[in-house]
């Protein structure tokens, strides 16, 4: 059953067929509530999204894509959720284990690898928010510009300009060069 | 970034911004299938508001209406206002379904051990009695009204106890989202719309809500006198209302309850259970 099966199925009250794009999308949302801040508190976020997705399925166009459209709920619940908790959306990354085991075998390199991945995270952790936002978006959950404009609910215009400015400030703050 | 490339294509930088994402540390997601089961059991409590004349709400979901544009027919109420109706029902169902024990700790509420959701009501339980609310005010928009208009003001149906009779007066807020009735001796009944968020805070001390039941269903004794408020849906904080008495919450036909100033759970439950 594909996207398109599975949503006029669902808007017509099939539940299993809804089930079966929860579990499709279920992970990516999970991501993105994370990246733009609901911190351990995505789980929730991706549920609430799930179930308002599906009151809104009325409101899906037939054809469009729904990666985008669900994934501006889930922002949407993630925004809602940082605002009511009064407080900056929370970027709680951090890298994983498995960074060791991604670089090259020289022990020097490693820690210079390392070193500049650690600061280039905090540079992202650090930029203002919308800039931040545009950069996840981007880079970390690989969005387009058009599919980033649709989930932030920006102009194009803005996702651009708050990517380059936000390049900007992390090529400043770490350097260009790469190792 | 080049200004010349395609804005879509990635220089060196942005590619090692991309492999970045993909060394970060997120928490794993739960298994796809439970979230699915998870979204599902949400969206099928939903089938009491749709079929809201079934007395018995612990039916089981194979049974209970499906939620669609089938289940829109069985009450002569206009399209866009039973949809609306619908749809906060299922909220409010849903808030009530499970009870979110939240062992954490949210960022400035330390002192809170516990954050009890249920029946649209966000319960703070810490270890200590939180000082008391010494001022009163009133909900959004409250005003008073006759009895014979709430129907017309109200989303959703309002029902009055049949053991407390007429009340003495009534009041609607927020845009019809809350039914307050008030009966001498301070017996307040507020019932209100299920909200994505919870709509009342209460901050409790020692005793812990304790559980029983109002015609079979789930329902909270809030046994002491506490701080109660409630949370704009516009920003999230909460105002304080005043210092509430024991109250009893709970939730039917995806209208939340809370019963305030009867007493002792024996009555509180007693009164509740004439509503119908």
């Amino acid at each position: 059953m594909d996207d398109d099966e599975a949503i006029a199925r669902s808007a017509r009250g099939d539940l299993t067929a809804y089930e079966v794009l929860v579990a499709r999308y279920s992970a990516l949302a999970h991501r993105t509530a994370f990246l733009l801040g609901a911190g351990n508190e995505a789980e929730d976020v991706v549920q609430e999204a799930f179930v308002k997705a599906y009151r809104h399925l009325s409101g899906f166009r037939a054809g469009a894509p729904f990666r985008p459209w669900l994934l501006r709920i889930v922002a949407n619940e993630t925004h809602n959720l940082t605002r009511s908790r009064g407080r900056r959306s929370s970027l709680e990354l951090r890298l994983g284990g498995t960074a060791e085991t991604r670089v090259p075998d020289d022990p020097q390199d490693t820690a210079v690898a390392t070193d500049r991945r650690t600061r280039l995270l905090a540079a992202v952790r650090a930029l203002p928010e919308r800039e931040r936002q545009a950069v996840v978006c981007r880079y970390f959950l690989q969005l387009s510009e058009a599919e980033t404009a649709q989930v932030l609910g920006w102009p194009v215009g803005t996702v651009k300009s708050s990517t380059h400015r936000g390049l900007a400030r992390l090529r400043e703050e770490v350097g260009d060069e790469l190792k | 970034m080049s200004s010349n490339e395609p804005s879509d294509a990635l220089d060196a930088f942005e590619s090692e911004l991309t492999a970045l994402g993909d060394l970060l540390d997120v928490p794993a997601a739960p298994p796809p299938a439970d979230v699915a089961a998870a979204v599902r059991a949400r969206l099928e409590a939903d089938a009491p508001a749709a079929a809201r004349d079934r007395p018995e709400p612990g039916a089981s979901p194979a049974v209970r209406a499906r939620p669609g544009p089938a289940s829109r027919e069985d009450e002569p109420v206009r399209p866009a206002r039973r949809r609306r109706r619908r749809r906060w029902a299922v909220v409010a169902a849903v808030v009530v379904a499970v009870i979110t024990v939240t062992a954490a700790t949210p960022q400035g509420r330390a002192a809170v051990a516990q954050i009890l959701r249920f029946a649209g009501i966000e319960i703070e339980v810490g270890d200590t009695t939180p000082p008391p609310v010494t001022t009163t005010a009133g909900l959004p928009g409250e005003h008073e009204v006759a009895r014979a208009d709430l129907p017309a003001q109200v989303r959703f149906p309002v029902r009055t106890p049949a053991a407390l009779g007429e009340p003495q007066r009534v009041t609607v807020s927020e845009n019809g989202r809350v039914a307050s009735m008030f009966w001498p001796g301070g017996i307040r009944l507020d019932q209100f719309d299920g909200t994505m968020a919870p709509y009342f805070f209460k901050k409790l001390g020692p005793p812990a809500p304790e559980y029983t039941r109002v015609n079979g269903r789930e329902a909270w004794w809030i046994p002491g006198e506490h701080p109660l408020g409630y949370i704009p849906r516009e920003d999230g904080t909460q105002v304080p209302l005043r210092q509430a008495a024991a109250t009893l919450i709970w939730q039917q036909d995806g209208v939340n309850l809370r019963l305030e100033g009867a007493g002792s759970l024996k009555e509180a439950v007693r009164i509740a259970s004439s509503i119908k």
